[in-house]
């Protein structure tokens, strides 16, 4: 045996001496040419879009203008909300229903009683057109914003801009009190460093002084999009992104989409991917071990125990998600119809979101973190625009295709990112599965108080963290 | 021999020991479990010490010319919004279908004679547990020789009411005159469920379908009805259910249009994987697969997106039910559209929503007047939470 192996193995070394430098070359060549096509980052394409009612017009260039707004209110319209607000049938709660039922009644009862004699929708008015508003048609509808320039630049600085984006149920007001912080952090006591923003705050297309949109599926990358197409118009080639809520979804998008003109990333929450079953057996796992799986101690205190918190919890708040992801314009039509129907269901978020314990409040602890002022304010955005079937569809739009099929799940988010982690945020998302889609983020904070509501609840703390992280890219 | 006689006593112990267990197995399974009677106070603060007012009254619906022009000028100033061009009922209850049926009930509907047809059967109230029940008691006109009429309970459920009934009754009351025969002629009783229409709302928290079925129970008992059926569909499945768990020497028979599972298990899993292969494994009839399957697109897709109003329900009442008893049409879009996707899921790719195929508007204003004049949507979906938040299949009468 071992002599006839003999000529086979020389034939062997002879064909191994072509054999094996061609297999390596092969080889070779296939890794080098999968690390550089690595490189090349997946965007999610661009498409186009349009959004305005019947045909779309060939003929001619859409008007690209940028035309000066003012919101504007009338007695009549003051006459008519008052009238409802007179006229609103009451009905008692269970004994003890605290805010466990949904907003108590009660106490709707009194904020009503304060819109109707206290509350100045003229004056209010006023503090709303205190920055100025913009109106401008992209893909076939008139997309809102307020464009902020900081009043005094120092010598020779540079002014970042910055496009924050609200959610639901908020609106661009929810930035009014930020927004100082951000175009004049010296005068507020922050620490600006090198850092001073231009502010634009746009409204979802449906949401508030945004048109709404005439056609079906319009969703965050559509949003995303025009949004891109806005921040060209104003003259800007590189910018910074803020998001909260579906202000959080968006601008990933955005990122997504168009990295090149991203140079970073701030969010305030993160939606998390989809679950895998190695996902569930870590997160098991990790109520006796955090370590292993990578969480912190920090991010144990904040997501375990894990049914009570990403279960019960999730379960309990998300029936507005699950009607309005399915029948926006059932779940939406009585409350463009009264007033006091609207509060509630939106002031009923501004409650639980800021703060879990607040369900056990007979007010909902509404009062301790907000102004009445400032809560029907931006509920009367939703009123006198009627949009809030229209945000409703927005979750339809954006929830109904299957989930997994979604382009921007299977793309990674590679610009610089930011990621501040509220206490009271509904979910908790710990670092290690945010680096799942964002695959370079340069600043993790846990903030030390505050919930969904960042920019309107705790602006300075979210101010701060937004300017250390800029002043982190900027060294990069 | 010795070992013979040993063996056969053996062999006689083995036996009596057998049988001992059989007949020991068969007496434990013939004793039923029963549900606890649920007696409870749902009346506003203590509960007083003197007796409770057990007297039966009668009850007539009512009107004024202040609810009615309080209702026009509500639906005079409804805010509608547009729908999204061509998407029918599939984003809820169309706009512009709304507008056509708000017109209709500003200038065609008739409350008043409406009110006249609610009245044409026999209404009463009654305190049970500390709240008013509100009840139809429908008895037949005439009754053959001899023959005793059959006391049948039927229980409504969301968003429905006791006025779902009034077509089927004469057919149940007095089944000579259409067409039917006259074997069994019912006496029929149709409760308000407590938080419904004319029915009093609990003013306490945890009034569930059980609460329901005792308070249910209570009645029949007062009205002097020691056997009787029951009917449900909806919630009234539940409660009929519960009824027959908690006094099953009193349900002479259970009639239910609806049926739900809550325990999922093993074969339940298995049959919804295999069963539309291998039915006759499964105890599936050839129709139950035609219904059942694709299970995906039938089932879960389709409980998924008809279910929103549920969870919403379930776990903020208050908050849902708020502008719906504010705004009337509000109120009508939502409670018309359960009438047009639970009639038939195809109806969604209508303009129309098909409401008008099977239902006259007349009917499915009378059923929303009812929810608005009582001013009972909010109660009527706190019953949602009390059932459901202890989450589905933990409660003892689900076992």
């Amino acid at each position: 045996q071992a002599i006839l192996c003999l000529p086979r193995s020389f034939e062997y070394s002879q064909k191994n001496a072509v054999l094996v430098p061609v297999a390596a070359l092969g080889v070779g060549g296939m890794l080098l040419y999968w690390l550089r096509s690595g490189r090349k980052i997946k965007t999610i394409d661009m498409g186009d879009g349009w959004w305005g009612s019947g045909e779309r017009h060939l003929k001619g260039k859409e008007d690209a203008s940028i035309r000066p707004f003012k919101i504007e209110t009338s007695d009549k319209e003051i006459e008519d909300l008052h009238r409802r607000l007179d006229q609103f049938r009451f009905t008692p709660p269970v004994e003890g229903a605290a805010f466990h039922y949904g907003f108590n009644s009660n106490y709707l009862q009194k904020v009503v009683a304060y819109w109707r004699n206290q509350f100045d929708w003229h004056k209010q008015v006023e503090v709303l057109n205190k920055y100025p508003h913009f109106h401008t048609t992209i893909e076939g509808i008139d997309i809102h914003f307020i464009h902020v320039k900081p009043s005094y630049v120092p010598h020779g600085r540079a002014v970042r801009p910055l496009l924050m984006v609200h959610g639901w149920p908020g609106s661009f007001y929810e930035f009014y009190k930020i927004i100082p912080l951000l175009t004049e952090p010296a005068k507020h006591g922050l620490n600006e460093g090198d850092v001073v923003f231009e502010v634009i705050c746009p409204s979802i297309p449906g949401y508030g002084f945004s048109e709404a949109p005439h056609q079906k599926e319009f969703d965050s990358i559509a949003t995303a999009r025009i949004f891109h197409k806005l921040m060209n118009r104003l003259g800007f080639k590189q910018y910074y992104l803020q998001g909260g809520d579906w202000g959080s979804r968006i601008t990933t998008n955005m990122a997504q989409m168009l990295p090149q003109s991203v140079k970073g990333l701030h969010l305030n929450l993160v939606f998390i991917a989809k679950q895998s079953l190695g996902r569930l057996i870590c997160t098991m796992l990790g109520a006796y071990v955090p370590w292993l799986i990578g969480f912190s101690r920090e991010d144990a205190r904040r997501f375990y125990p894990f049914m009570q918190k990403n279960v019960y919890d999730v379960l309990r708040e998300s029936g507005y998600l699950h009607i309005q992801a399915t029948k926006p314009d059932t779940a939406g039509c009585g409350l463009n119809d009264s007033p006091v129907g609207l509060a509630a269901y939106i002031l009923e978020k501004f409650s639980t979101w800021t703060d879990k314990s607040f369900l056990h409040k007979d007010d909902g602890g509404l009062e301790s973190k907000y102004s009445l002022d400032e809560l029907l304010t931006n509920v009367m955005i939703y009123w006198v625009t009627s949009s809030i079937v229209s945000s409703m569809r927005y979750y339809k739009e954006n929830f109904s295709k299957d989930p997994d099929l979604s382009a921007h799940k299977r793309v990674g988010v590679y610009v610089p990112t930011g990621i501040a982690a509220f206490p009271q945020e509904i979910v908790h998302v710990p670092r290690v599965w945010a680096k799942d889609v964002y695959k370079n983020i340069i600043s993790y904070s846990y903030m030390p108080r505050g919930g969904h509501f960042a920019a309107f609840e705790e602006p300075k703390l979210l101010a701060q963290d937004i300017i250390q992280f800029v002043q982190k890219v900027e060294q990069l | 021999e010795f070992c013979s006689s040993l063996a056969g006593i053996m062999l006689l112990e083995v036996f009596l020991v057998l049988g001992t267990l059989l007949i020991y197995f068969l007496f434990s399974k013939k004793k039923e479990e029963t549900l606890p009677f649920k007696d409870g106070w749902w009346g506003r603060g203590q509960k007083p010490v003197t007796k409770e007012d057990s007297s039966i009254r009668p009850f007539k619906v009512e009107t004024t010319e202040e609810e009615l022009s309080d209702l026009f000028r509500r639906l005079d100033q409804a805010r509608f919004t547009e729908p999204l061009e061509n998407s029918c009922f599939h984003y809820g209850t169309n706009s512009v279908h709304l507008r056509k049926v708000v017109s209709y009930w500003k200038n065609q509907f008739n409350w008043k004679k409406q009110v006249e047809v609610l009245n044409k059967y026999p209404q009463f109230k009654t305190k049970i547990q500390g709240i008013d029940i509100h009840f139809v008691h429908v008895k037949p006109p005439h009754l053959p020789a001899g023959q005793a009429a059959k006391p049948l309970l039927m229980v409504h459920g969301w968003p429905g009411s006791f006025y779902e009934f009034y077509k089927i009754i004469p057919l149940l009351t007095d089944p000579a005159s259409h067409g039917l025969g006259d074997e069994h002629i019912f006496e029929v009783v149709c409760p308000s469920i407590p938080g419904y229409g004319f029915s009093e709302a609990p003013h306490k928290k945890d009034f569930n379908s059980v609460s329901a079925a005792s308070v249910f129970y209570e009645l029949m008992l007062r009205l002097g009805f020691n056997e009787f059926y029951t009917q449900g569909g909806d919630w009234g499945w539940l409660i009929c259910t519960n009824l027959a768990q908690i006094a099953p020497n009193h349900v002479k028979g259970l009639h239910l249009n609806m049926v739900s599972v809550s325990k999922l298990g093993l074969t339940h899993l298995l049959s919804i994987l295999l069963g539309r292969y291998f039915p006759g494994l499964f105890g599936f009839q050839d129709e139950d697969v035609r219904r059942m399957f694709p299970f995906l697109k039938k089932g879960l897709y389709r409980i998924l997106s008809e279910s929103g109003y549920a969870h919403i329900q379930a776990t903020k009442p208050d908050t849902v039910g708020c502008g719906l008893n504010d705004s009337p049409v509000g109120l009508a879009a939502y409670i018309l559209e359960k009438f047009s996707s639970w009639t038939d899921m195809e109806f969604q790719n209508l303009e129309d929503g098909g409401l008008e195929r099977k239902f006259s508007l007349d009917d499915l204003l009378t059923n929303i007047m009812i929810y608005w004049v009582s001013g009972c949507i909010v109660s009527s979906m706190h019953f949602y939470k009390e059932h459901l938040q202890k989450g589905i299949g933990t409660q003892k009468h689900e076992k």
